[in-house]
């Protein structure tokens, strides 16, 4: 009898560890609702008004990577810098909220967007056909164009070169450069940043690497720590292909587009634009329309 | 030599890799807060004499530990997001808490399986002698199994944390700035600095010596234990 009991209660206890174990994963969700009231109408609200959603928030979330000069930290400083990084600051102002830098894997940037993990993703992207199906993205705010980069001393060897066949070429996964580079034939390496790339061709493991202008300009030649590294080749021109144009990308569907494109109607008309873009040598790929 | 640990460069990196520590140090300790206890109720479930929760006990940590961790972590913090079911707070913190789930579920499925073991290891006598004392089914557990149980699953459970020490670094998947993501920031930039390969290396420094002190704990614990001998 007594026995019978016993495992009546050892049942109902495994019974319960069984939601215990259930619960772990699912006791986290549960606490969010309490820590973020929103949350609870925000699911039917982000078809509504992802600007409203991010105005309840407070903080407008931007998703970036390490990118001079667009994101970047000055030497000694923990502040997050560049002209899109000013830029979004002065956005978040003009929704009255605050910004927040948030630092992410380049693969991953639409999947944190879309988890909501961040609100936009603001880093020099270039609107490529994969970024303009899988987001909302703003007009382009900046022109830009892929470079090969290689070590100086083997320079000879790179000129008025056409085809990239037979060379590793580092490349940044899922970036503009990368489509480049396979175009051109290249075996590619790929890497998790663009400035990873520029290591690999410093450490001699690939032969060249494939990066935005604006990024080669600001990394590499005198005065960087890649002195030894240096850029031509407008691989743009090479493909016959325009020129590539950098734009701010959001939640599909959503709101701030809009609000972002007239943000940035009034800091061209004020001039605030290209003064931001001066400071960091971006007049001439600026888009002032 | 003296001059490169002085130099500022060396202040920023060790600064920045300090930093990044402090977040493994927190992923290392939440999980093993979170996946003793835990562990131990899976480890009922998977012995339970009621088969429905025996079987599904036992396909749950089949899953968990049948799949990468970095993919669970990966799936534990987008897919919520992805599908609506809720949103994981924004900034640092959430992504810590993803993590951290994401670790207390993968270890505790682990631990489990060698609770399993150190309690099924004990001597069937042993739980015959306390019903011949008349002891209930739970007075055995904590007064006769589940000290002898412990003694037993020293040595695999240091194993396994010492593991979890390594594992935190996959963290940085979802872009988690421990201490790995921090040594690798100097590669790419970070303020102001960037083509430095060292930093990443060096972090291993921090590994070797919090294992090393994970290791003499844990080496204390089990001489402490070994009072039957």
């Amino acid at each position: 009898m007594n026995k019978k009991l016993l495992s009546l209660a050892l049942a109902g206890a495994l019974g319960l560890s069984l939601t215990a174990c259930g619960g772990g994963t699912t006791s986290q969700p549960s606490t969010n609702p309490s820590t973020q009231p929103s949350d609870a109408q925000e699911s039917a609200a982000q078809t509504e008004s992802d600007l409203q959603y991010v105005k309840d928030k407070g903080t407008l979330v931007v998703g970036i990577t390490y990118f001079e000069p667009m994101d970047y930290k000055a030497e000694g400083s923990d502040e997050w810098i560049g002209f899109d990084a000013d830029m979004a600051k002065e956005f978040a102002e003009s929704l009255g909220v605050s910004v927040e830098f948030q630092e992410i894997t380049w693969d991953y940037k639409v999947e944190e967007l879309n988890s909501k993990a961040i609100d936009c993703v603001w880093n020099g992207m270039t609107l490529t056909d994969e970024v303009l199906s899988a987001m909302g993205t703003s007009n382009p705010y900046c022109t830009n164009y892929q470079v090969l980069v290689y070590s100086s001393d083997k320079a000879a060897d790179f000129e008025g070169l056409t085809s990239l066949e037979g060379l590793n070429v580092a490349v940044e996964s899922g970036s503009a450069g990368e489509d480049a580079a396979v175009a051109l034939g290249a075996t590619t390496v790929p890497v998790q940043s663009q400035a990873n790339t520029l290591m690999e061709v410093a450490a001699g493991t690939s032969d060249a690497a494939v990066i935005d202008v604006l990024m080669a300009a600001a990394m590499t030649g005198e005065g960087t720590s890649y002195a030894d590294l240096s850029y031509s080749l407008n691989l743009n021109d090479a493909q016959g292909l325009e020129s590539e144009e950098y734009g701010v990308g959001f939640r599909q569907g959503s709101d701030l587009v809009d609000a972002f494109n007239s943000f940035w109607a009034d800091e061209v008309a004020s001039g605030s634009a290209l003064e931001i873009a001066t400071t960091y040598g971006l007049q001439d790929a600026v888009i002032l329309e | 030599m003296i001059e490169f640990f002085t130099s500022d460069t060396f202040q920023t990196v060790l600064a920045a890799l300090n930093s990044g520590f402090l977040k493994t140090l927190q992923i290392f300790f939440f999980t093993l807060v979170g996946a003793l206890p835990l562990g131990l109720v899976i480890s009922f479930g998977s012995m339970s004499r009621f088969t429905p929760l025996r079987w599904v006990t036992r396909t749950v940590v089949w899953a968990i530990r049948g799949t990468p961790l970095v993919l669970q972590i990966i799936a534990l913090f987008y897919v919520p997001g992805i599908q609506k079911w809720f949103t994981w707070p924004s900034g640092e913190s959430g992504r810590m808490t993803a993590v951290c789930v994401a670790f207390i579920i993968n270890y505790a499925c682990y631990f489990s399986e060698i609770y399993r073991g150190g309690i099924q290891g004990v001597p069937k006598g042993q739980q015959e002698a306390g019903q011949v004392l008349g002891m209930t089914k739970s007075q055995i557990f904590f007064h006769i199994t589940l000290l002898q149980m412990i003694k037993r699953i020293v040595p695999p459970m240091s194993n396994e944390i010492i593991t979890l020490v390594k594992d935190t670094s996959l963290a940085r998947v979802i872009a988690l700035q421990e201490v790995i993501w921090m040594g690798e920031s100097f590669m790419k930039g970070n303020s102001g600095i960037s083509g430095l390969v060292w930093p990443l290396f060096f972090t291993a420094v921090y590994y070797l010596v919090f294992s090393g002190i994970v290791t003499m704990l844990l080496g204390k614990l089990e001489r402490k234990l070994a009072f039957f001998q």
